[in-house]
């Protein structure tokens, strides 16, 4: 024991107790048994059609990008479901508790609602945490993972072990906070945490431990990603994909991954100090002993707002390719899409005060930060005007996707509208802390959800070989919007009514009308879910009647729409070379569209590894340890961490070759496999530049990367 | 419990435009930020509207042209020519680049800079600038606790009153802000904009009111569990009945000294909405808390303590600070 918790602490477990376990609470315990059912079933129906073997050969123990990326997805929906359910607690919460009077649920020891303060503030915690965090950056990162490579024509990321490990920490991240619901209790200062109270004096319980491992290891797993994301767009285009032909969401891309690189360092040393306060007993953010509260606002707020354009960047990214295939043109302003990205990026680490203005630091500096908020809104502006010149003089086709993409370009312009009200300090004074603010970032963050459904039913075809139902895709999006503006519109409303954010109790009675319209868009998305869930039956059902050709929706541009759908597992069978900055295009536009290698090289894949697994285990346990200060158990996990580490570095991975004939054969399959159901589909016209060569005779495997298309001879 | 009376206001959803516009006109509105009462407040309010005024042209005519786009441009009608080449055009882009920066460039000029210094918390120009010489100001100490708020009236023989904050009305109020426990905001939406409240720290704010009324404060900012229970009327009145007031609160024989302050901030969630008055409180006794809370002086919190809140309030009951 470093520091005195309260509470009782042994050897062997521990702040952990049986009494740390909510066992009498009428919404956890059923929930518990609930939870536990559906994995005894989920694991006796693996073990019955014995999948054990396919799933951790295919699966857990894959290298794929594009495996790995789907497992991505698959997190970040389970999670958008999680924090989707505590929003809905919120709702309910605030629509019951409304009002003066006594209209407390006693048996759940509420004075006013159902929820206490105690479980209220773990809630919207969770929630904030959840959906930044484990929800929009697994989804994000999924999509970049399988598009990325693709879209410059690489088989693998740079560092496919290293893809793994970052997916593997941040389920480990995934398993630490779900575990908080049922053993302990979670942080309730908020997602970003406020010194002091994260200090033990104020949070007394493990809540906020829970809090800091779970950031950390998520922050860890990003890092690791990002530097992935960056060597691989660096050095492993095809040859021909010079920077001037980067498609717009790999540029996207890689403008976040610098964002990340570089600001998520930020946020783990400040965690690591908030850490030393709570296990060491230092003063870094304390009121007293030369603490210095606000600076843990800063440090945070440092990486917190590069964290945002993080996560809405690539979101941006995919709208920029979901609007020119669906508008059958090319991007507007390729050039201006690709500075106004990096003017975002760059702006991101100037802003960061404005998340606090209100603390008081005079109108000079308060001004400054105000105009480097505002200065966003120029590259931002010009992104969505370039967006509106695209489908000028375009052919719009309504799909699913380019609903979604084009609903997040009103959530954008809705949150630019309230995003420049913020930035002025005066004005900020008036709503900050307010649900105001609640209902602006959630039209950012829900711009971003919007382009990843758009993008998830875009490129689904590209990985699964079949389309998702559309007319269901719809019906979810029209659901889904309703619900957005049932729920958010009495949100601003609210604001300008003064209600503040976190209210366990909103006490006035006149907001009571708008909480319930609210409620009732909550129970809008919760049909919007099961659409998407029938959504994906359906598709599921019918995947034969659905199935699509390389070029899935027949309009599109990039080069990922060139290889075979499903995508093999080699990516391209031979790598392609790039001719024009829509590559997709500008091959069906010269009649390449069908042309197929006509040789083949010896290629060269990674192993699959079961280490990544371990060492995310051990992640999880290093972070349950930490949170429980179980110290025999925390630094056993570290030990063999670092054992597994030294040992994989020892044995390093070889990786294995498959020869041309093999190639050819495999080649020839995945074509059979996949059907040809191009010819009824729509053509899409534009493109820009280039010389004719389909593939690159030079370009072969054993070569590095990125040649540049001067040395590659065209194909005879 | 989910009572009858709550379902019964679901039948109000019908009118809610209606309402929207009755209650413009109400005389005691609940638009809070849409009617300021206090000089600062309007000012916040009236630089909101330029920014809109110029965002709203802007973003506006952005999703009409989304919007006729999307109905001009649909495929198979026929209603625009299609170009599917046509993918860059200088003029354009400047525009594109242009536009933005001219409004940005003007919301700079107008809002950002003027409006900062306007409302500057430590000393706003819009309540400064008309200060007369004579009018004396009205200074108030607040103290945050965890969860109530102590406003100390040094001008006035140190008295104070907790959880209610009365003030005169045409005459500039500032306030010193510090806490006792965690950081929060201190914030009155009809009449002064937020301000944190930090321990072991001192930040200003200032108000000046031309309307009586009563109007609602809110600890803004959350402070832990009893954050929605730390409400303060804030009671606009004329000065002569400020007088009178402080005079009663002057008499009141119930003082605070540093003992009874530390019994005061242990934590205590005010959902009995009690407004204890002190006749006088010990001088110094601001910066002293200022001082101890450097030093480390905390006001912990027991664990699991609203994890059952009827536990609470017996706990509450059993300690005689019901």
């Amino acid at each position: 024991m470093l520091v005195n918790v309260p509470g009782p602490w042994s050897p062997l477990l521990g702040r952990l107790a049986l009494s740390e376990i909510p066992y009498t609470n009428p919404i956890l315990a059923p929930l518990f048994v609930v939870i536990v059912l559906a994995g005894i079933a989920l694991v006796a129906a693996i073990t019955y059609y014995g999948k054990w073997g396919y799933l951790w050969k295919e699966w857990f123990t894959t290298v794929d990008h594009k495996k790995l990326g789907v497992m991505y997805i698959i997190l970040g929906l389970v999670m958008l479901f999680r924090g989707f359910i505590d929003g809905l607690m919120m709702r309910t919460q605030q629509m019951l508790a409304v009002g003066p009077g006594d209209n407390g649920m006693k048996a759940m020891g509420a004075i006013h609602g159902y929820l206490t303060p105690f479980h209220f503030g773990q809630i919207y915690s969770a929630h904030g945490l959840i959906m930044i965090l484990l929800a929009a950056t697994p989804l994000l990162v999924g999509i970049m993972n399988i598009i990325v490579p693709l879209q410059i024509g690489a088989r693998d990321m740079a560092y496919p072990y290293l893809n793994a490990l970052g997916l593997w920490i941040t389920a480990a991240a995934v398993f630490l906070i779900m575990i908080s619901l049922f053993v302990g209790d979670f942080s309730h200062n908020g997602w970003f945490g406020y010194a002091p109270i994260f200090e033990l004096a104020y949070s007394p319980g493990v809540g906020v431990d829970y809090w800091i491992w779970t950031l950390e290891l998520v922050a860890l797993g990003t890092t690791l990603g990002s530097i992935n994301f960056l060597a691989t767009v660096v050095k492993m285009r095809a040859p021909g994909m010079t920077w001037s032909r980067l498609p717009i969401f790999t540029w996207s891309a890689v403008s976040a991954n610098i964002i990340a690189l570089t600001s998520f360092p930020c946020l783990q040393v400040a965690l690591a100090l908030v850490g030393a306060d709570r296990y060491l007993g230092t003063h870094f953010f304390t009121a007293g002993f030369g603490g210095n509260l606000m600076l843990y606002t800063n440090l945070f707020w440092l990486w917190g707002h590069p964290e945002v354009y993080f996560v809405i960047l690539p979101a941006f990214g995919m709208i920029s390719e979901i609007i020119p295939a669906f508008s059958e043109k090319p991007i507007f302003g390729y050039t201006a899409m690709v500075l106004a990205t990096f003017a975002i990026a760059g702006v991101s680490w100037i802003v960061w005060l404005h998340h606090f203005f209100t603390m008081g630091m005079g109108p000079y500096v308060s001004t400054e930060f105000s105009i480097a908020t505002m200065l966003v809104g120029i590259p931002t502006g010009v992104k969505v005007f370039n967006w509106a010149a695209t489908m000028y003089k375009g052919r719009l086709t309504f799909s699913a996707a380019m609903l979604w993409a084009i609903g997040a370009l009103f959530l954008l312009l809705i949150g630019g509208l309230t995003g420049m009200m913020l930035s002025i300090p005066a004005v900020n004074y008036m709503v900050h802390n307010s649900v105001f603010v609640v209902a602006h970032f959630h039209m950012m963050l829900l711009c971003i959800v919007y382009a990843v459904f758009g993008a998830v039913i875009f490129w689904f075809p590209k990985v699964f070989g079949f389309k998702l139902n559309e007319a269901w895709g719809k019906i979810m999006f029209w659901l889904f919007s309703a619900g957005t503006f049932l729920v958010f519109f009495p949100m601003f409303m609210l604001g300008f009514m003064g209600e503040t954010r976190r209210l366990d109790w909103p006490f006035d009675p006149h907001w009571a009308v708008w909480f319930d319209v609210q409620e009732i868009g909550i129970v809008v998305y919760v049909l919007s879910v099961l659409a998407f869930l029938w959504m994906i039956y359906v598709s599921i059902r019918d995947r034969a009647h659905h199935r699509v050709g390389a070029d899935a929706w027949g309009t599109s541009r990039s080069l990922e729409w060139l290889t075979d759908s499903p995508v093999p597992f080699y990516n391209y069978a031979m790598v392609p070379h790039i001719n024009a900055r829509d590559e997709a295009a500008w091959r069906r536009e010269h009649g390449f569209s069908q042309s197929r290698p006509d040789h083949f090289a010896a290629i060269h894949m990674p192993n699959n590894t079961g280490v990544a697994v371990y060492i995310g285990a051990l992640t999880f346990v290093i972070g349950f340890g930490l949170t429980w200060r179980i110290w025999w158990l925390t630094v056993a996990a570290l030990i063999l961490t670092v054992l597994i580490m030294i040992y994989r570095s020892g044995k390093g991975d070889p990786g294995y070759v498959i020869s041309a004939e093999e190639m050819e054969k495999l080649d020839r399959e995945s074509r059979q496999n996949m059907s040809d159901g191009q010819q009824h589909l729509p053509k899409g016209g534009g493109y820009t530049g280039g010389t004719v060569t389909a593939y690159s005779a030079a370009a072969s495997d054993q070569r590095p990367q990125g040649t540049p298309p001067g040395n590659s001879r065209p194909l005879s | 419990m989910l009572k009858k009376a709550k379902l019964s206001h679901l039948r109000y959803l019908a009118i809610v435009p209606l309402l929207l516009l009755l209650n413009g006109c109400a005389k005691h509105s609940i638009w809070w930020i849409f009617n300021p009462k206090g000089v600062g407040a309007k000012a916040s309010y009236d630089y909101m509207m330029i920014d809109v005024a110029v965002m709203l042209a802007i973003v506006g005519i952005t999703a009409i042209l989304i919007v006729w786009f999307m109905w001009k441009y649909q495929k198979g009608k026929n209603r625009g020519t299609y170009d599917g080449k046509w993918e860059h055009s200088r003029k354009l882009e400047v525009a594109f680049w242009g536009i933005p920066i001219v409004a940005v460039a003007f919301l700079s000029w107008a809002v950002a800079i003027h409006g900062s210094f306007a409302v500057n918390p430590y000393n706003p120009t819009i309540i400064t600038k008309h200060m007369k010489p004579k009018g004396d100001p009205i200074q108030v100490d607040v103290i945050a606790t965890d969860w109530q708020w102590l406003f100390i009236y040094p001008q006035f023989n140190n008295m104070a009153v907790a959880n209610e904050l009365v003030v005169p009305a045409h005459t500039p109020v500032f306030f010193k802000l510090t806490s006792t426990a965690v950081t929060t905001d201190f914030f009155v939406p009809q009449l002064l904009g937020m301000i944190d409240v930090m321990p072991g720290m001192r930040t200003k704010d200032a108000l000046e009111s031309n309307n009586l009324g009563t109007y609602q404060g809110i600890a803004a900012d959350y402070c832990g569990a009893g954050t929605s229970w730390m409400l303060f009327k804030t009671k606009v009145v004329s000065m002569a009945d400020f007088k009178q007031w402080a005079e009663g609160v002057e008499n009141n024989p119930n003082t605070m000294d540093y003992a009874e302050f530390n019994r005061f901030a242990e934590p205590y969630i005010n959902v009995k909405d009690k407004t204890p008055v002190y006749g006088h409180v010990e001088h110094g006794l601001f910066n002293h808390l200022l001082l101890e809370v450097m030093d480390g002086k905390k006001w912990p919190l027991p664990m699991f303590m609203t994890e059952n809140m009827f536990h609470y309030l017996k706990l509450q009951a059993a300690e005689h600070r019901a």
